[in-house]
């Protein structure tokens, strides 16, 4: 039992490093391509000091402009550090590559978490350090407490898991629809405006904010970031809840997805 | 279901695999009535088919493009589930048991890389080491061995995106052999490899089969792999067995031609003829040969070539898979 525990834990935890060796081949290349963050930022820093300018407002629903700042950098960080391998489950189906990767002896969405875990942390690291000098300068020190950060960190774990089970049932429709960029797009822009990354869902207006404060979308981006900047027991307590659901949900349609889905896998030709 | 020694190592009955294509008229009319009413058409990849597959056995299944043999491997790994019919493969009903099958099975897609692209060969290895739940001494004997047989001591090192094709095809099918399995599917192994690449790939495989008694299920169109591997050969097309005997057999019967390319240093002044021999096409500074190898040996129409001419380069082919398919028809 121990020694297959062993196994396991060797097995995943290899292909996390064997893909972080991969980032680190192109590091340079993942450091360009995060620096995009500090422009981002930026801007969401000039427009939103207009926008509590406009107000003559320190506060717009219990959040200061600093909070707002540091609300968007970690916002920024969840999305644009997910792990993206629906396309990549996609890709493997159309140039048949999946003929490899689905026949190893490993459970085949463990594979994709574990494999996309070093680049999703690669790039969460490179877009928070890349973007934490000017967050500091414009918004100062956040307000997270040393005692709250391990439970932050925890519905930030969460979040990352909700998002990979939504995009892996996006991923498996590719054996069938060999092609997911629509679904990908809709969901996108779903954590878009429901899910806090345009703005937080304390600003919307009450009859959206309650709709989707219980969608999955807000618990994958809205809820990590508004805990890191406005921490309330209360709140933390209702997210992880939400969180568990959505995930025993989501988790329920992938195994019935997968078992199907495997079942009506389609790659003709060589 | 546990494997027991002696049996065969593939059973196959009945195994059928039919997929739904969508259809659609050219055009923009035609795209639109594939929007609101789609055509679907239902396409035969693999009609019926049985056959067993003794432990240690070397089989080439061969065919023309879209003659099923993909998709039957596909099926004995356990990628694709069948229409209809079953299989076992080492005991193992592969759709069913995918995961406990893959210990016991390795595959090497010719077409398909499965190593790192950025790293070196040597960290793909490890990687498999550990998916393969292999103890790490036993790992390193294997890999050293494998070293050997395909002669990559000096690429492990190197980003395979740096390596030719024919070394990175060496790396990729020890990659695949690294879990020492019991049975190996080969599609399409040596396809775009020079010819040192090929033999060394063939030997590898060879070696390997007498000294750990290793199933080989082997698709090629390369007519040289299904000669110097393979002792039995079945060859399909439009999903149906329409050959399945001895390597011997079908090599005294469709084999026999063979194809010889020339390049002259100097131009040709007159028609090259040779008795015995077709001349298939000539050009200038070359000639392209065509002759039956159990009328005339091939090293009498070398030696006949080059004494006569000066010679920059001799390229000797078999017939394309397409043309013995053709012939096997033809009787």
């Amino acid at each position: 039992m121990l020694t297959q525990l062993r196994l396991t834990t060797t097995k995943y935890g290899a292909i996390t490093l064997t893909n972080l060796q991969n980032q680190l081949a192109y590091i340079w290349d993942a450091l360009g391509r995060a620096v995009f963050i500090i422009l981002i930022m930026f801007i969401f820093v000039q427009l939103w000091t207009a926008v509590y300018q406009s107000q003559n407002t320190t506060e717009i629903a219990g959040l200061t402009l600093a909070n707002t700042i540091w609300y968007f950098l970690i916002a920024e960080v969840m999305e644009l550090g997910k792990i993206r391998h629906d396309t990549r489950i996609t890709e493997e189906v159309r140039d048949g590559s999946i003929a490899y990767t689905l026949v190893r002896p490993y459970n085949y969405l463990a594979y994709h978490f574990f494999n996309g875990l070093a680049e999703g942390g690669v790039k969460m690291v490179l877009i928070f350090a890349l973007g934490l000098p000017l967050v500091l300068y414009y918004a100062g020190s956040p307000t997270l407490t040393w005692a709250h950060l391990p439970l932050v960190l925890l519905v930030m774990g969460l979040a990352v898991l909700l998002d990979f089970f939504v995009l892996s049932i996006i991923g498996l429709l590719a054996f069938v629809t060999e092609d997911t960029f629509s679904f990908r797009l809709i969901y996108q822009k779903l954590v878009f405006i429901l899910g806090g990354l345009m703005i937080p869902l304390d600003f919307l207006p009450d009859w959206l904010q309650g709709t989707a404060r219980v969608l999955p979308f807000n618990l994958t981006t809205y809820a990590p970031a508004k805990l890191f900047v406005a921490f309330e027991w209360f709140q933390f307590r209702q997210i992880v809840g939400l969180q568990l659901l959505w995930l025993f949900i989501f988790g329920a349609v992938l195994l019935w997805q997968y078992r199907v889905m495997t079942q009506r896998l389609a790659i003709n030709g060589g | 279901m546990q494997y027991e020694a002696g049996k065969p190592a593939i059973e196959v009955r009945d195994l059928a695999k039919r997929f739904q294509l969508k259809q659609k008229a050219p055009g923009l009319r035609g795209s639109w009535q594939a929007v609101w009413r789609p055509e679907m058409r239902e396409i035969t990849a693999v009609s019926p088919l049985s056959f067993t597959l003794e432990e240690g056995d070397m089989l080439a299944f061969i065919g023309p493009n879209g003659a099923g043999k993909s998709t039957t491997i596909k099926m004995l790994t356990g990628i694709l589930f069948p229409s209809s019919g079953h299989a076992t493969v080492l005991g193992c009903v592969p759709w069913q048991q995918r995961r406990q099958l893959a210990y016991q099975i390795g595959s090497v897609f010719g077409q398909k890389p499965q190593l790192w692209y950025h790293l070196p060969a040597d960290d793909t290895f490890r990687l498999f080491a550990r998916i393969y739940e292999l103890d790490m001494k036993s790992y390193q004997r294997r890999r050293d061995f494998l070293v050997e047989a395909f002669q990559i001591g000096d690429l492990l090192q190197t980003p395979v995106r740096k390596l030719s094709l024919g070394q990175r095809m060496k790396c990729e099918i020890a990659a695949s052999l690294l879990h020492s399995p019991r049975l190996i599917f080969l599609d399409e192994p040596t396809i775009g490899l020079d010819v040192v690449a090929k033999q060394q790939i063939r030997d590898a495989i060879r070696t390997l089969n007498e000294t750990e008694n290793t199933t080989i299920f082997l698709t090629s169109h390369d007519a040289g792999d299904v000669e110097s591997l393979c002792r039995r050969v079945i060859v399909v097309n439009h999903g149906r067995i329409i050959f399945d005997d001895k390597t011997s057999v079908l090599k005294r019967q469709y084999l026999r031609r063979k194809v010889v390319d020339v390049r002259f240093a100097d131009a040709l002044t007159e028609p090259f003829t040779l008795p015995g021999v077709e001349t298939v096409k000539q050009g200038t500074y070359g000639v392209k040969l065509e002759f039956d190898s159990r009328q005339i040996p091939v090293e009498s129409v070398i030696q006949q070539v080059i004494s006569g001419h000066t010679c920059n380069d001799i390229n000797i082919t078999d017939p394309p898979m397409e043309e013995i398919i053709r012939e096997i028809y033809a009787v």
